[in-house]
């Protein structure tokens, strides 16, 4: 199951009231990643209904797959609910090049932008930097104009 | 071709940076662990329309179809059809056909409601109605996109993520159908680079392969969709797309669009 699947699944118990706790707090981390988006939307960006999250420990990695389109322009914006942890996103091509034109760190937050130069596969690179946990729940939201 | 099965290693090359370090400019994609790298996203149609809309004003009722095509009780089909349908749906409110609109909204309930999905659309397709009536283009694409989504979803929670799947892949031929005939009708190699999606042809190879349901995945469509995408995938590799190949997946897709309207049981 995708983490994108398992997500989706994770929103749905959380929905039933059967979620365990841990488990519950990604639909938190979709409400931090959510927040982080608001203001580009007041931008013309159309945020996507759909996340992907899941669960990392500190200094672990994950890729998340995107195809990209030359002509539109691309926020992504991550979010985490555990207090005092630290997340970045950067987005690289498909050839593992930088592909970001701006990017910002705020702590529970993080956002990369992308202008793609080419149309093709990208990867929006999530990292947990620092967390009092031993596992950080973390949602990835994106958006396009 | 990196993605799932040559995934990535960033942690040991110094990928982790602070937090308000510069990233490095570049990482080596080919020693990421493949548990680390997930699935392709796959675009919301609105995506590639919105590319489309900055590149010209095509003429979107000539690629409007007359016959949608009907369910015939064949889940694989119904899943399939269900997908070009909602394509259609966008090509509909391009045309800002308010009527045409009107009417694929409640063919796509017609036909989520064939495989049980039909509650998750209700909304939406109510407000598809209500918003092509206020000629609310953005908001009605918006709901198509929606729509897409929650019977993904619905289908997901069913425990039908083989046919959600195919949902998607029904979307996706058809709006290949139509692009490539909008590209090659006024040819530019901006527009011929929307095909440039290989990892999201092997993705959805890989989902047909992987599927569960080995009646689904024995399904002739599905066999034939399964053929399309690999003689679509040496096509669309990465450089420019030529005229003619643009023009020759254009006929690809058409045969397989029109095969799953007319397919029988």
């Amino acid at each position: 199951m995708t983490t994108s699947r398992k997500f989706i699944l994770a929103l749905a118990l959380a929905g039933l009231g059967i979620l365990p706790v841990a488990l519950a707090h990604v639909d938190d981390a979709l409400s931090f990643a959510q927040e982080a988006a608001l203001p580009y939307v007041k931008q013309g960006f159309t945020v996507r209904e759909d996340a992907w999250g899941g669960d990392l420990g500190v200094k672990d990695q994950k890729a998340v797959t995107a195809q990209l389109f030359k002509g539109n322009e691309y926020w992504f914006w991550l979010g985490t609910d555990i207090r005092g942890a630290v997340v970045t996103v950067h987005v690289y091509d498909s050839d593992g090049k930088l592909a970001e034109s701006d990017f910002w760190q705020k702590g529970r937050f993080a956002g990369a932008k992308v202008i793609p130069q080419k149309t093709g596969t990208y990867y929006a690179i999530v990292t947990v930097e620092k967390s009092p946990k031993e596992r950080t729940t973390w949602a990835l939201v994106y958006g396009y104009k | 071709m990196l993605p799932r099965l040559i995934p990535i290693l960033i942690c040991g090359l110094g990928l982790a940076s602070a937090s308000a370090q510069e990233p490095p400019r570049s990482i080596d994609l080919s020693k990421f662990p493949a548990a680390a790298v997930d699935d392709v996203v796959v675009p919301v149609p609105s995506e590639i329309f919105n590319v489309l809309d900055k590149l010209g004003s095509p003429n979107w009722k000539a690629e409007m179809r007359d016959n949608l095509g009907k369910n015939t009780g064949n889940r694989a089909q119904v899943a399939l059809l269900l997908g070009t349908i909602i394509a259609d749906g966008f090509i509909a409110v391009e045309a800002e056909d308010s009527e045409r609109v009107k009417d694929i909204g409640q063919e796509v309930l017609t036909l989520a409601d064939a495989i049980n999905v039909r509650k998750a659309v209700i909304a939406r397709s109510k407000s598809i109605t209500e918003k092509a009536d206020a000629k609310n283009w953005p908001a009605v694409r918006s709901e198509f996109d929606g729509a897409l989504q929650d019977v993904k979803g619905a289908m997901e929670e069913l425990g039908d993520d083989d046919l959600a799947q195919l949902v998607s892949l029904g979307g996706w031929i058809r709006g290949t159908e139509v692009l490539t005939s909008i590209v090659g009708k006024n040819y530019t190699p901006d527009g011929a680079e929307l095909l440039n999606q290989p990892e999201l042809v092997n993705y959805f190879t890989r989902r047909i392969d992987n599927m569960r349901n080995s009646r689904l995945k024995k399904e002739a469509l599905v066999g034939r969709v399964r053929k399309l995408l690999r003689d679509i995938k040496p096509l669309i590799t990465k450089g420019s797309i030529p005229v003619a190949t643009v023009q020759k997946i254009n006929t690809m897709t058409n045969e397989v669009v029109v095969q799953i309207t007319t397919e029988e049981p």
